[in-house]
């Protein structure tokens, strides 16, 4: 049993110089997001740099990081999860619905009163992350036990889940969710009055998506766990010699990809107040783009999340700073692609430069 | 015209916020601001537009006095790219060239979805614009995102959808109720008043389409010949569309007409009708007046159409704002509609129908000068 624990530790180990090579990535992919950043200052000063715009930007990016950090896990295995936007949608879905079955009584609530919204509130936002996860863990099952490709089973699935939230909405808007979930946890700014001397609106969003990001981080590039993903996806052949158990691996992987989509489920509901169908629908390859922006590889095996949090702001950003800038909305869409396009292009010939060293 | 009369005077107390960036207006440093980027934004509109409305300018451009500040306008589209959004934008800027003292910028997210609209109503409450008129992705979903923009100085107008809330400072929309008993009364006459229609609509929940259809059931209902066979939903998908049309056929073989309340509701419906070999037994109506909704009408797809006026909705808007940044005063009443047009194969070709129509580019758009008109004024029923 030793003998088994530390041949894999081995294997996982000569993984670890793999990571390196993303870490350097996303030193290199900070560069391009960094220039970003600049071009824009330099054409509209302090509309865009500024701690208001800080704040958008932050807020636009904490629930896409989310489905990102998701994504770097699961292309990591060398796998796909096409679902997660569906799976945020039902996810917020549910909890908008307990919130209001658990906050008072039907009567109560068609009057929009939620006397026990203190219970309410926090049974919907549980009952909506282990949503995500059920839906994580599902995909895992179909993928490990069928056997089927990654790819086909979320496609299905991304199907599937979307099609279960509107049949629990009649495929609307979930109303009359209790406001408190916005006014008083949603809006609430955690950033002390005054402190440092700035003006910054601090919402919990923000904070729980970087504290996930952090934690992501870690469990990705110090842990066993973030050891066996890389193995897995370099070669899942080669780490189910070695004793690593792939398939519980793989469920748990696609398990936690589910709960990071239920996360930013609950987020809709903190920023908007209401659970909405006909919303996300690019997000998932969104996640797949930041994640790949950020030096994952689509073949798996390669990845960090440092990168990932990168990928995920060139987006936003470019967007944000496009529409100041005032470029018509079209053109918005062609320098998006072009931008991450060029962005991979470039991170790729570094990569191969390298290699040839 | 606003503030005489029938409109009540203004009571409403402005948020302080709003209060205080109106009256920031008159400081120096704002008016070289403005001055600095009217050239520009001038040019930039009278480029889109072309000359076409430069003999209206004339007659509508207020005196220079005291009051003839520069102010600009973000519009932020429900979506890029559609005809009717488009059209908007050139009523929009029609009406701020026509007036001299506006520019407006427009941008809006790809899909409808509030989740891409709010980053970009952020990103606009940046560049600080004395306002903002929007379609809002969600009626609930928008409320704090509005909120914010107005509690960072800027006030917001809704165009064509709207919020639950009275945050916003008006509301111009179209009567799609009136739309809807507009396309029974189209419809009815063109099946000679009698035989059996449905409603082929989007989906449950969607305020416009709503009313569309409501309109639709209580004006058929004055029909005594006519057979309302209710309404179903194709979740704006026009397969589903095609799918309920051809089961509905099945079930009733001498169904005479359908409404279909949006672009792929009455496009389905049509192929539904074609499938089975009834084109031109079963009427259908369609809803909008795109190039795309025009072919259908050309190509006999759909028999007859109800327009919109978003040209109207965005010259409306542009003059509420108008008066409002000029005068400080809140817009009273807070509700405003524009009408609808049918427009039928026979009628096409009249000028009436030709100004109906939605414009793919700003040099089709002809300034029609409309005033604003308040939803109780038009909640009379007309002949």
């Amino acid at each position: 049993m030793a003998d088994t624990e530390s041949t894999q530790e081995g294997a996982a180990e000569a993984e670890l110089g793999r990571t390196l090579g993303a870490r350097f990535a996303s030193s290199f992919t900070l560069a391009i997001l960094l220039s970003i950043v600049v071009v824009f200052t330099v054409l509209k000063g302090t509309t865009f740099f500024s701690l208001a715009n800080f704040n958008n930007i932050l807020l636009d990016t904490s629930q896409i990081l989310m489905l990102s950090i998701a994504a770097t896990f699961v292309i990591i295995t060398a796998g796909i999860d096409l679902s997660v936007s569906s799976i945020l949608i039902l996810s917020a879905v549910i909890a908008a619905q307990s919130m209001i079955r658990f906050s008072g009584t039907p009567e109560q609530t068609a009057a929009y009163e939620f006397p026990n919204q203190h219970i309410g509130i926090p049974i919907g936002v549980v009952l909506g992350l282990v949503t995500g996860a059920i839906c994580g863990l599902g995909n895992g099952l179909l993928i490990t036990r069928l056997k089927l490709p990654p790819f086909i089973v979320t496609l299905g699935t991304l199907s599937v889940y979307l099609g279960i939230a509107q049949l629990l909405t009649g495929g609307t808007t979930v109303p009359g969710v209790p406001p408190a979930i916005q006014n008083d946890i949603g809006l609430r700014n955690l950033w002390p009055p005054g402190f440092l001397g700035i003006d910054f609106r601090l919402v919990p969003q923000i904070v729980i998506a970087f504290v996930i990001a952090l934690i992501a981080g870690i469990v990705l590039s110090r842990t066993r766990f973030g050891r066996y993903t890389y193995a897995i996806g370099s070669n899942a052949a080669a780490a189910r010699r070695v004793g690593i158990n792939v398939d519980g691996h793989l469920l748990k992987v696609y398990t936690l990809s589910g709960f990071l989509s239920g996360i930013a489920g609950i987020f809709d509901l903190f920023r908007f107040g209401t659970a909405s169908i006909g919303t996300h629908q690019l997000d998932n390859l969104a996640s797949i783009s930041a994640a790949v922006i950020g030096g994952t590889s689509l073949f798996g095996g390669i990845g960090a999340i440092s990168g990932s949090v990168i990928g995920a702001f060139i987006p936003v950003v470019l967007r944000n700073g496009l529409v100041i800038t005032g470029v018509p909305s079209f053109w918005q869409n062609v320098a998006i692609g072009i931008v991450l396009i060029v962005a991979v292009w470039l991170d790729q010939r570094r990569r191969s430069a390298e290699e040839r060293m | 015209m606003v503030g005489e009369g029938c409109y009540p005077p203004a009571v409403r107390r402005l948020p302080a916020a709003i209060d205080e960036e109106l009256h920031k207006g008159v400081d120096v440093t704002d008016l070289q601001r403005f001055r600095g980027m009217s050239r520009r934004d001038v040019l930039k509109a009278g480029t889109a537009l072309g000359g076409g409305f430069v003999l209206f300018s004339a007659g509508y451009r207020p005196a220079a006095d005291a009051q003839d500040k520069k102010f600009r306008i973000a519009f932020i589209q429900g979506v890029i790219g559609d005809n009717f959004y488009i059209t908007m934008n050139c009523g929009a800027q029609a009406m701020a060239a026509s007036l001299g003292n506006i520019t407006v910028e427009t941008q809006g997210p790809e899909k409808f979805d509030q989740t891409l609209q709010t980053p970009i109503l952020n990103a606009v409450v940046q560049t600080k614009p004395d306002a903002i008129m929007m379609a809002p992705n969600d009626s609930k979903g928008m409320i704090e995102p509005i909120k914010a923009a107005i509690a960072a100085g800027v006030p917001v107008l809704c165009v064509d959808t709207t919020i639950d809330s009275d945050v916003q400072l008006a509301d111009v929309s179209t009567d799609n109720v009136e739309g809807g008993r507009l396309a029974a009364r189209g419809l009815a006459d063109a099946i000679g008043k009698k035989g059996k229609v449905f409603v082929v609509n989007v989906q449950p929940g969607v305020s416009t389409t709503d009313q569309r259809g409501a309109g639709f059931k209580e004006e058929i209902a004055k029909f005594p010949d006519i057979t309302f066979l209710g309404e179903e939903f194709c979740n704006n998908d026009a397969n589903v569309a095609a799918q309920i049309t051809a089961a509905k056929l099945q079930s009733d073989p001498d169904l005479a007409g359908i409404f279909g309340t949006n672009l792929f509701s009455a496009q389905g419906a049509a192929a539904g009708v074609r499938e089975q070999g009834k084109t031109g037994v079963v009427k259908v109506v369609g809803f909008d007046a795109g190039p795309q909704q025009v072919q259908d009408l050309k190509g006999n797809v759909v028999d007859m159409l109800v327009a919109q006026h978003p040209g109207e909705i965005g010259e409306i808007a542009v003059q509420l704002l108008d008066q409002f940044l000029k005068t400080g005063q809140p817009i009273e009443p807070k509700k405003y509609v524009t009408g609808t047009t049918l427009v039928t194969r026979e009628n096409l070709d009249t000028p009436e129908s030709q100004a109906a129509l939605y414009v793919a580019d700003c040099s089709n758009y002809k300034l029609t000068g409309v005033k604003p008109t308040p939803a109780e004024a038009a909640a009379t029923p007309s002949a």
